[in-house]
């Protein structure tokens, strides 16, 4: 589990963030919802550890923020951004140095990789090095080295960007599945269907301000319109009024 | 277990060694004075200090050649391939990601040193005394601590070949300095390193024993730079805009 607690970070004169907070719960995907610039990569990097917040702190699974950012991202898996891979190591390399870095046993460590090639359909890529892969192929090795650890929330900055619809589907039931298995999930997006499709709740981000939050029937409801985006707007649109 | 320094070390030496352009051409340079000194002699009869000059020039300059391209992949290039953010995502310090880095680097620093000082000893069969040998290497060190540090401050592979390819100048530069100035070998030159190292390098090549209280003056004064250029680039990988930004 999840939880932000008024969050501020400002990058020279412009304020990313003015004031985050939700809580995301285990065995739920939570989506971060908002513009281009509303916030959500920054509480997403934030929550990883390797930004710092300037006020504010970052609860997971309990774990205090004086424990440090090592404490945290022992508990967290992230892709955030992009794939970021090496193009000359394989998957299961880049799975391996993943591992050995977040100090899993060297036994462990090769079931592990085995159980996430199968899980996430890549026998056939696992040993190609990945300066050839599609989008599709570098989202599962991405996907895999967050997953790495087993932890126990998962952090995932518009995943589906550049991803074909096969392999939208694709990440869509790996993330259903992964939710199955108890994880706590938050995902960015400003895809309003995507939002819709996968999470069951849904935080709203404004002007680096947390202006709603909610499963989308109770946003709706709140803001008495029909749809999510209705809602989107009408959130948006007063900014500070809902916070 | 591994320590996340020698993991980080690991993968960068397989993640440099599969660059094979960049090995190729890391091991022609080191192999650039070798070559040119072979010429020049088959051009000048009995002109041995200009030789032993020449090469104890290519010998500095390869201590730095053969680690630019892992170093500016090392940071640099994992900016511009977005891959610093995921890796800085694991539970490890920023200190060791970057020892990890700094040390696969200077490993191919050294590997240029070798490749260069055995193409000297193949066709010249001039190899400088053996704590000679031993004291250049810390050199490596000190070339790998400012590549890497250079690579901090740059956003992409490109910026960080600009810069690296200035570094590689300094020894040669430095190196020319002390061959052909009069106060080459007078007063404090001989603590600065780069500068020190050629004076030591270039009387060590013509046959005379190294004076054991410059080299230990000389390592003394190259790992304080190494550390302090270490330091800068921890201080630079803490900074908001290395994960952020273009």
């Amino acid at each position: 589990m999840i939880e932000v607690r008024n969050l501020q970070k400002q990058f020279g004169a412009v304020a990313a963030l003015r004031d985050v907070s939700f809580r995301a719960p285990d065995g739920a995907i939570t989506g971060l919802l908002g513009a281009n610039g509303a916030g959500k990569s920054t509480t997403l990097r934030i929550v990883c550890g390797v930004l710092k917040p300037d006020a504010g702190h970052v609860v997971v699974d309990g774990v205090a923020p004086s424990s440090g950012p090592l404490a945290l991202q022992r508990r967290v898996g992230g892709m955030l951004d992009h794939a970021g891979l090496y193009s000359r190591l394989t998957p299961r390399e880049i799975l391996a140095f993943s591992g050995r870095l977040h100090a899993i046993p060297a036994g462990r460590l090769r079931e592990r990789i085995e159980e996430l090639i199968a899980f996430l359909g890549m026998q056939s890529i696992a040993d190609r090095p990945t300066g050839g892969f599609s989008q599709g192929e570098r989202m599962k090795a991405a996907l895999g080295r967050a997953l790495v650890h087993s932890p126990h929330n998962l952090l995932l900055d518009e995943p589906t960007s550049g991803l074909d619809i096969p392999s939208v589907r694709s990440l869509r039931v790996l993330l259903q599945r992964t939710r199955a298995a108890g994880a706590c999930i938050v995902f960015s997006s400003h895809v309003l269907e995507e939002v819709q499709a996968l999470c069951d709740r849904v935080v709203i981000l404004a002007g680096g301000r947390a202006v709603a939050e909610g499963s989308a029937a109770e946003l709706c409801e709140r803001a008495g319109v029909a749809s999510l985006e209705d809602a989107f707007v009408a959130f948006t649109s007063a900014e500070g009024v809902a916070a | 277990m591994r320590s996340p320094i020698l993991t980080v070390a690991a993968k960068e030496l397989i993640d440099g060694w599969r660059d094979r352009r960049a090995i190729v051409s890391a091991a022609m340079y080191s192999l650039m004075g070798p070559g040119v000194v072979a010429m020049v002699s088959f051009a000048i009869h009995d002109a041995d200090r200009v030789l032993i000059a020449m090469m104890s020039v290519f010998t500095l300059v390869s201590a730095f050649v053969g680690g630019t391209n892992v170093a500016m992949d090392a940071i640099a290039g994992e900016r511009e391939r977005r891959s610093l953010v995921p890796l800085l995502l694991h539970p490890v310090t920023r200190l060791d990601l970057l020892l990890g880095k700094w040390l696969a680097v200077a490993a191919f620093c050294a590997a240029g040193l070798a490749l260069n000082l055995a193409g000297f000893a193949l066709l010249f069969h001039r190899l400088p005394p053996p704590a000679l040998a031993l004291a250049l290497f810390p050199l490596c060190l000190l070339a790998a601590a400012l590549e890497i540090w250079i690579s901090t401050l740059c956003r992409g592979v490109k910026e960080a070949h600009t810069y690296l390819s200035m570094l590689v100048f300094v020894p040669m530069m430095l190196g020319m300095f002390m061959v052909f100035s009069p106060v080459a070998g007078h007063g404090w030159w001989k603590f600065v390193p780069v500068a020190g190292h050629q004076l030591l390098l270039e009387a060590g090549m013509r046959g005379a024993p190294p004076d054991p209280l410059a080299l230990v003056a000389i390592g003394f004064a190259t790992a304080i730079v190494a550390g302090m250029a270490l330091a800068a680039a921890a201080r630079r990988l803490e900074q908001d805009d290395v994960v952020y930004g273009g």
